[in-house]
């Protein structure tokens, strides 16, 4: 048989993810194919934080605003330049990233609550922010249409189809490209500034700059995020947003294991089925409305609280064997 | 003019409310280093629990006492059982910087949720114990009551108590040694976590007390406190986190900054404001505006 | 190898679709709707049950329940029974848009009924692909005058009167008013479509403000701002009319910081409709002493008034099947509308398909029985529903009464059209509230 390098295997798995997705979708119906879009986006939004937390060590509250930027962007980029949408959703990774290039700057002494504290206030403050300039729509937000599907598909060709067909396709080949990335030296540099960022900096690692890079990086990721979003709910508005998605993708990410990305689908599965499990227990149950609306975030919070506990490393550490730590 | 004084006015009043939030962030830093977001629903939690002692007894400063005791239990409760064996299985790498803040905002999440599934989600409103009528000065009310009166004393009282326990006695003593090097104080005989547990009590007692203050002045509802810990938290950075005082200093910053600003220039910009204040902050001196070197290194 | 295998593929496929062809076109030509069976209709709803707003609206959802229930209760609509299916968007536009696709891919709902909100109900009728699928929009609870734009929003059949309408006949009535037309006028709206609907209902009503409106973003009124605001307003001279444009909280936070400062006396207070409901204002602290003497507008009989045939029946069905619930103007407002929807499924007949359903509306809506007591004007080229308002001022124990004794409805349109005095008399109810058309 063939000796494949790590890298042709890691590309031929995500070759074949795409394939088996591209068949499932094909059978699955409308539903599915609208929640599996959003699998694919909260996996994109779980994979910029990994890459910051995981891979650099830095705790970011405020992800909801970059992926903010990035949906403005997109926005922007087709209803004001005209501009084709899959350039649109470029654009929404690069100003996001532009964004997080100063954000880094700018934080990058910061370390610890500091940092948790200024991106919270940057959570909270910066879809208020539409508000203040008429270009960015106000309340009521901009439209982001992606348009329906090339006619060569069919007249049959679902909406929600063609979206999970983008989402999908945007985080497959994002991930890969991070996962690669992380393979290579820059990955070990990363993880040698998270675990010591003195000894790090002892042999000669740039502490400052990687940790801007890692920002600007994970910021482009969570831009695409949020561009994909409101594809999904084909427009941006300040509520898109809420501080509460923030605290969602650092629940995605602190349950798929933060320091490595091979469970982020896992974690963004779990996002959006619980609200479905919650639904269906409560039809089945019954009970009040204060219950039916207090159990999505109930769930969310109880297995955030079991997962830090019992496997705060990720899921991996729930099967070996040894009482032994991960190592990454 | 009038306008400027109301201006001065409420700035005093919202910044003695975003204190009460920061100083009881600014406790459980200083005897924890821990960034409890969970505080917002403790308080919260605390407030219902105050306000369904009025309801039976009609009496806000039975309730008050009950929020504040309360307070205390819980905060003890969720040290005793849900920090400390986080941090006793967390030990390597930086989760363990992020795990507690993960586990504050789980918490958070499930006492939203409880105080949801028991009292249910409407608004319901607590009155003040005292008139909230604008004070008659020289003829003219302006827009400071009896009551605003009444929250800067007791922010200023228990900032001033605070600050004597940390400083002046030995269970402060204990409780900073015990927040910035356990291993130190476990060797001198502190029992390093009983003296947290009785950190977070503290800190869970001042936010039972920041609960009973801040709701009469709006509504009850189990997110009633988000945003008032958001702002909280960041008077608490701008201040330092290292000090109480600085904890107030930097919520009367802000309070200022945000007052003057919807005032004179644009009601939209309460948000915006908070975090430009922030920045700037950040950016200048990073340690905040109050933390002095000595402080840093106590 | 591999070039069997496609081929093998390629011919299974073309015989699946083959096959599959033949079956579809064995169908009876009327394939079962979504969300109607035999003996079941299915309902959606997308509202706000918690969160700033789901204090004044959270009722909604659970009014409408009660009065399908009580129809269930009594034969149901053609032998078919009514479920409500209600969810909660917190009045976020985001979770309106999820929340609202969810009612139609998930849970298959026939048609939506009550929608609330402008900013959350525009992004989730696009995103749910309303029109694409034809899905009924019924008797949406906004003011939005934009709902009414057929071309853009073929499904939707609005109830309320436009902001905008509410707007030029709170200007007529300030202008035709004595004590007010003098008075230097301000406006406090709320800073999104709902309030800049009603800025500009009076900007063509050629009503102007002593200044530029002061707007405060959704949900962002705090007690410091209302206060400043207030105070800056307190050195106008005289007695100067305050419109208010937003929520039933915000309303409240502005009333309240008027006691703070003891200027209740110092204003003429007008609410809006949004706003003005005097029980919720109550419950949310706001004195009677201040309540008395706010001038409001309502095109529905006041829900206080148990003398209104239609307010007495709703109050017996919301007792025996709305159980806990206080009954006020919000729970008349669901009923009202569960009850136009009733008439609406019936008018569609047995068979019942969504298509159907709207042009049953466009047809017969206007002549439906209904507790407003301003026309409805549903027809082939026209979606509106109520298009005028009365009114009347608060007093202490919080009901609404008509200026003069008697109500005095104006109607109008969301343009440049003339307010003008309508003589309308309302249908008189069905028998025990159960409509029979």
């Amino acid at each position: 048989m063939f000796k494949l390098s790590v890298g042709k295997k890691r590309l031929a798995l995500f070759v074949l993810a795409g394939l088996i997705l591209l068949i499932a979708s094909t059978l699955v119906d409308e539903l599915r194919l609208y929640q599996g879009a959003f699998v694919a986006t909260y996996a994109l939004g779980i994979t910029s934080i990994i890459l910051l937390t995981g891979y650099s060590g830095q705790l970011s509250l405020g992800h909801s605003a970059l992926m903010a930027v990035g949906a403005y962007a997109g926005a922007l980029t087709t209803n004001n330049l005209h501009w084709h949408p899959a350039i649109a959703l470029v654009m929404a990774a690069l100003i996001a990233g532009l964004f997080g290039l100063l954000l880094g700057l700018a934080v990058a002494r910061f370390s610890g609550p500091y940092l948790a504290g200024t991106t919270l206030a940057l959570a909270v403050s910066l879809p208020t922010l539409a508000n203040q300039f008429p270009i960015l729509g106000g309340e009521q937000g901009l439209t982001f249409d992606v348009g329906s599907a090339p006619s060569k598909f069919g007249e049959n060709f679902s909406q929600y189809k063609w979206f999970f067909w983008i989402a999908a396709l945007a985080t497959l080949i994002m991930v890969w490209t991070i996962a690669n990335i992380a393979s290579t030296r820059y990955g070990r540099t990363f993880r040698a500034l998270r675990d010591n960022p003195i000894a790090a900096e002892l042999s000669g690692v740039n502490v400052g700059l990687h940790k801007v890079i890692a920002f600007t990086v994970s910021a482009g990721v969570a831009g695409l995020a949020g561009g994909l979003l409101v594809m999904l709910v084909t427009g941006v508005s300040p509520s898109a947003f809420p501080l509460s998605l923030s605290f969602s993708l650092l629940t995605g990410a602190v349950v798929t294991g933060v320091y490595n990305l091979k469970g982020v689908i896992l974690g963004a599965l779990v996002l959006v089925a619980i609200p479905e499990i919650a639904d269906s227990v409560v039809t089945r149950i019954g009970g009040s409305e204060g219950f039916a609306t207090t159990l999505p975030g109930l769930l969310v919070s109880s297995l955030l609280i079991l997962a830090v506990l019992f496997a705060p490393n990720g899921p991996g550490q729930l099967i070996k064997r040894n009482g032994k730590k991960v190592q990454v | 003019m009038n306008q400027f004084i109301t201006a001065i006015l409420t700035s005093l009043s919202s910044g003695a409310i975003y204190a009460l939030m920061s100083l009881a962030l600014v406790l459980v830093w200083r005897s924890t280093r821990v960034v409890n977001f969970a505080q917002a629903g403790q308080a919260v939690l605390t407030t219902y629990i105050g306000y369904a002692i009025i309801q039976k007894t009609g009496s806000y400063w039975l309730a008050l006492v009950v929020a504040v005791v309360s307070g205390a239990l819980i905060g003890a409760i969720i040290d005793r059982f849900f920090m400390r064996p986080i941090f006793k299985r967390i030990t390597s790498g930086p989760i363990v910087m992020i795990a507690p803040v993960v586990a504050t905002l789980g918490l958070l999440g499930i006492i939203q949720a409880i105080i949801g599934l028991i009292w249910g989600l409407t608004n319901q409103s607590i009155d003040t114990p005292v008139s909230n009528a604008g004070l008659n000065i020289n003829g003219t009310v302006v827009a400071f009551s009896l009551y605003n009166a009444f929250v800067l004393v007791i922010v200023t009282a228990v900032m001033l108590l605070l600050s004597l326990l940390f400083q002046k006695t030995n269970i402060g003593l204990a409780l900073r040694a015990s927040a910035y090097s356990p291993e130190i104080a476990k060797l001198s005989g502190i029992k390093v976590d009983a003296v947290r547990t009785l950190g977070w009590a503290i800190a869970g007692a001042a936010g039972g007390m920041a609960g009973m203050l801040y709701i009469p002045n709006t509504y009850l509802y189990p997110n009633a406190m988000d945003v008032l810990l958001v702002f909280g938290f960041i008077a608490a950075v701008i201040g330092g986190l290292e000090s109480l005082a600085g904890a107030v200093a930097g919520a009367m910053v802000l309070g200022f900054a945000i007052n003057f600003s919807t005032t004179y220039i644009s009601t939209k910009l309460v948000f915006p404001t908070a975090f430009v204040v922030l920045i700037l902050v950040l950016l200048f001196k990073p340690s905040g505006l109050f933390a002095s070197k000595k402080e840093r290194s106590a | 190898m591999i070039r069997n295998t496609r081929k093998k593929r390629v011919a299974l496929v073309s015989a699946l679709v083959a096959a599959g062809a033949m079956v579809l076109s064995t169908l009876p030509a009327q394939a079962a709707e979504n969300g109607v069976t035999a003996t079941t209709i299915k309902l959606g709803i997308s509202s706000p049950k918690t969160g700033s707003a789901g204090l004044a609206y959270g009722k909604v959802p659970g009014a409408m329940k009660a009065y399908f229930d009580y129809i269930n209760a009594n034969g149901g609509v053609n032998g078919r029974k009514i479920t409500l299916v209600s969810k909660d968007d917190k009045y976020l536009p985001t979770l309106a848009a999820t929340q609202t696709t969810n009612l139609v891919l998930n849970d298959k709902v026939f048609a939506l009924v009550g929608a609330l909100g402008t900013s959350t109900h525009a992004k989730a009728y696009t995103a749910a692909a309303l029109a694409k699928n034809g899905v009924p929009d019924l008797f949406v609870n906004t003011g939005f005058s934009g709902f009414a734009n057929t071309a853009k929003y073929p499904t939707t059949f609005t109830v309320l009167p436009s902001y905008a309408m509410e707007a030029k006949i709170m200007a007529k009535f300030i202008k035709d008013n004595p004590t007010l037309a003098p008075q230097a006028s301000f406006l406090i709206a709320q800073d999104d479509e709902f309030g800049i609907d009603g800025v500009g209902g009076f900007k063509a009503a050629g009503h102007t403000f002593a200044a530029a409106p002061t707007l405060y973003p959704a949900g962002g009124l705090t007690s410091a701002l209302a206060e400043g605001a207030l105070t800056k307003l307190s050195a106008v001279p005289g007695k100067p009319v305050l419109v208010l444009f937003g929520t039933t909280d915000s309303t409240a936070i502005i009333l309240k910081a008027a006691e703070k400062l003891s200027l209740t006396d110092k204003f003429t207070f007008i609410a809006g409709s949004v706003g003005g409901d005097a029980n919720t204002l109550l419950a949310l602290g706001v004195k009677s002493t201040t309540i008395d003497g706010v001038i409001a507008a309502s095109f529905f009989p006041d829900a206080k008034d148990a003398t209104d045939e239609y307010v007495k029946q709703f109050m017996e069905i919301n007792m025996n099947y709305n159980k806990g619930v206080t009954f006020d103007n919000i729970v008349l407002q669901g009923m009202n509308s569960a009850m136009l929807t009733v008439q609406a499924l019936r008018a569609a007949g047995k068979n019942l398909t969504r298509a159907g359903l709207i042009s049953a509306i466009e047809t017969k809506g206007s002549t439906f029985a209904s507790a407003g007591l301003a026309p409805l004007n549903y027809s082939a080229t026209s979606h509106i529903g109520y298009n005028g308002y009365w009114f009347g001022q608060l007093n202490a124990k919080g009901e609404l009464k008509p200026f003069g004794g008697k109500v005095a409805l104006y109607t109008t349109d969301s343009t440049t059209g003339p307010v003008t005095a309508s003589t309308y008399t309302r249908p008189a109810m069905p028998k025990n509230g159960i409509p029979n058309n």
